[in-house]
């Protein structure tokens, strides 16, 4: 009973959430513009990998899409100064959390819905694949918007956190092999992708729609890796906003 | 006043901006890696996907990008002084002009890219035998580009009305002009309605005059080639600097 109770405003303020991120139509369509620049590289540099950045792009948009908590949060605190409200009122602090990403989450997913209808005519995947590319968004999205929160509350300053929420979604979203396959990744740092949330992601998707089929042990070790990351850092977002909410 | 004591005063913008921009740098590292970062990550991913010839051309491509940045970077200071601060309107009472702010703005951001540029001119050095002539080329682009996306970074600044919109607006105008132009890949490569889009940007011509004045065999250049992308980088820049100060709101909040 007391858990849904401090579950329930999550609904109320993922709608609120929502509406806030729909009044801002540019942020939305801006906010896939690197996977954008990135699928063009590819297109025009390298086509045969066109379907690699397609599907990778999708993973980089969940993880991006997860990563506007870190302005939203820090809007809604610095500039707004409306959070102690909010932890004031009946709202609890994990609704609070999981309310504004997943309002973020719906009002930002038509991007990527287009980047998927692109993926499925270039490369479509069978109803097993598409239910693993499901479950893998899903918990790239939780994995990013739970570190999102966290790191929101650790500033004071607008301007200080852009380059930090860019540093975070460059390095996870370019440099591992998410726009292109992990057979371009040096062997010896295969691992490294296999465990990073971005890579293991995009590995498990091109392994599960048949573009790039991995051994078992790798599979293994990306889905586990996915999974641990993800359940890690929500169970920590949570206990965190709860922290940070006594304390603010 | 006299006009040497005039003089004096209104060169004390640049060095008083250019600590403000080491100021914000050496307080907050992140603001000034992390921008800079973008393209050798770009870099990277380039040298990963494309064929191996084209890494010295995205390599001088990356200056250009980096370069084309500041306007971004401008476009977020301009408008932090005016909305978060309040700044602008005592910068608008006080003697500095509209174009000193600029420029002032544009200096300031000047010294956060600098070490990216340093950085990948040693790498393109690195990669590519450049002649003398093709560093004046590149500078003289780079100085162009440098003033003309400033000038648009600052003009956008005062039409913007909260600080929300500073990171979707700036993203969008300065990703959309990035990727158009061919700055890391040849402008012959791409699709001929992409060409011709392309050939309204100034950043078009900055790109094809350094790549052809590197002497790459995948961008064959000609002098007279050359010279009229040189014209063509001028005359855009000129009237996208014309545009910029029209747009550029000074009095007004």
């Amino acid at each position: 009973m007391a858990f849904a109770r401090r579950w329930s405003g999550t609904g109320v303020f993922l709608g609120t959430s929502m509406r806030v991120q729909l009044h801002d139509p540019l942020a939305i369509v801006s906010s896939a513009l690197v996977e954008a620049i990135l699928i063009v590289f590819v297109w025009v540099l390298a086509p045969k990998y066109l379907a690699f950045a397609l599907f990778g792009s999708l993973v980089y948009s969940l993880f991006l899409i997860g990563q506007h908590v870190i302005n939203e949060a820090a809007y809604i605190r610095i500039e707004h100064k409306i959070n102690e409200l909010y932890h004031a009122s009946p709202l609890s602090p994990e609704a609070y959390f999981l309310g504004m990403a997943g309002g973020i989450g719906i009002a930002y997913l038509p991007t990527t819905l287009v980047l998927f209808v692109l993926s499925m005519i270039v490369y479509p995947v069978t109803v097993g694949g598409f239910g693993a590319l499901l479950v893998v968004l899903l918990a790239v999205w939780l994995f990013s918007a739970s570190i999102a929160y966290v790191i929101s509350t650790l500033f004071r300053d607008m301007k200080a956190i852009w380059p930090y929420a860019a540093l975070i979604t460059n390095v996870l979203g370019v440099v591992p092999p998410v726009f292109y396959p992990l057979a371009l990744w040096p062997a010896e740092w295969r691992s490294i992708a296999l465990v990073l949330p971005t890579s293991s992601g995009a590995a498990l998707i091109e392994s599960a729609a048949g573009l790039q089929p991995l051994p078992l042990g790798d599979v293994f070790l990306a889905a586990t890796a996915l999974a641990l990351e993800a359940a890690v850092a929500f169970v920590f977002a949570v206990w965190w906003a709860r922290r940070s909410s006594r304390e603010a | 006043m006299g006009s040497s004591e005039s003089v004096t005063r209104s060169g004390r913008v640049l060095p008083a901006f250019g600590i403000i921009g080491w100021r914000w740098i050496s307080r907050n590292p992140a603001s000034a890696i992390v921008p800079v970062m973008l393209p050798f990550l770009f870099l990277y991913f380039l040298r990963i996907i494309s064929p191996p010839e084209y890494f010295p051309l995205a390599v001088a491509g990356a200056m250009l990008y980096t370069t084309q940045n500041i306007g971004s970077w401008c476009l977020t200071d301009a408008a932090v002084n005016r909305i978060e601060l309040r700044l602008q309107e005592i910068f608008v009472a006080s003697p500095l002009g509209k174009i000193r702010y600029l420029i002032g703005v544009a200096v300031s951001n000047f010294i956060a890219a600098a070490p990216a540029l340093v950085v990948q001119g040693v790498l393109l050095a690195l990669v590519w035998p450049v002649p003398l002539w093709a560093w004046g080329v590149l500078a003289g682009c780079i100085f162009v580009i440098w003033i003309l996306f400033s000038a648009i970074g600052i003009a956008i600044s005062t039409r913007i009305k909260s600080q929300r919109e500073i990171w979707p607006i700036g993203n969008l105008i300065f990703s959309v002009l990035g990727i158009v132009s061919p700055i890391y890949y040849p402008l012959s490569i791409l699709p001929p309605a992409w060409q011709t889009v392309a050939r309204f940007l100034p950043s078009t011509y900055a790109a094809e005059l350094v790549h052809g004045s590197l002497g790459l065999p995948q961008v064959p250049a000609s002098a007279e080639t050359l010279a009229l992308d040189a014209v063509l980088l001028v005359v855009s820049a000129l009237i996208g600097i014309a545009i910029a100060l029209v747009v550029y709101r000074w009095r007004e909040r």
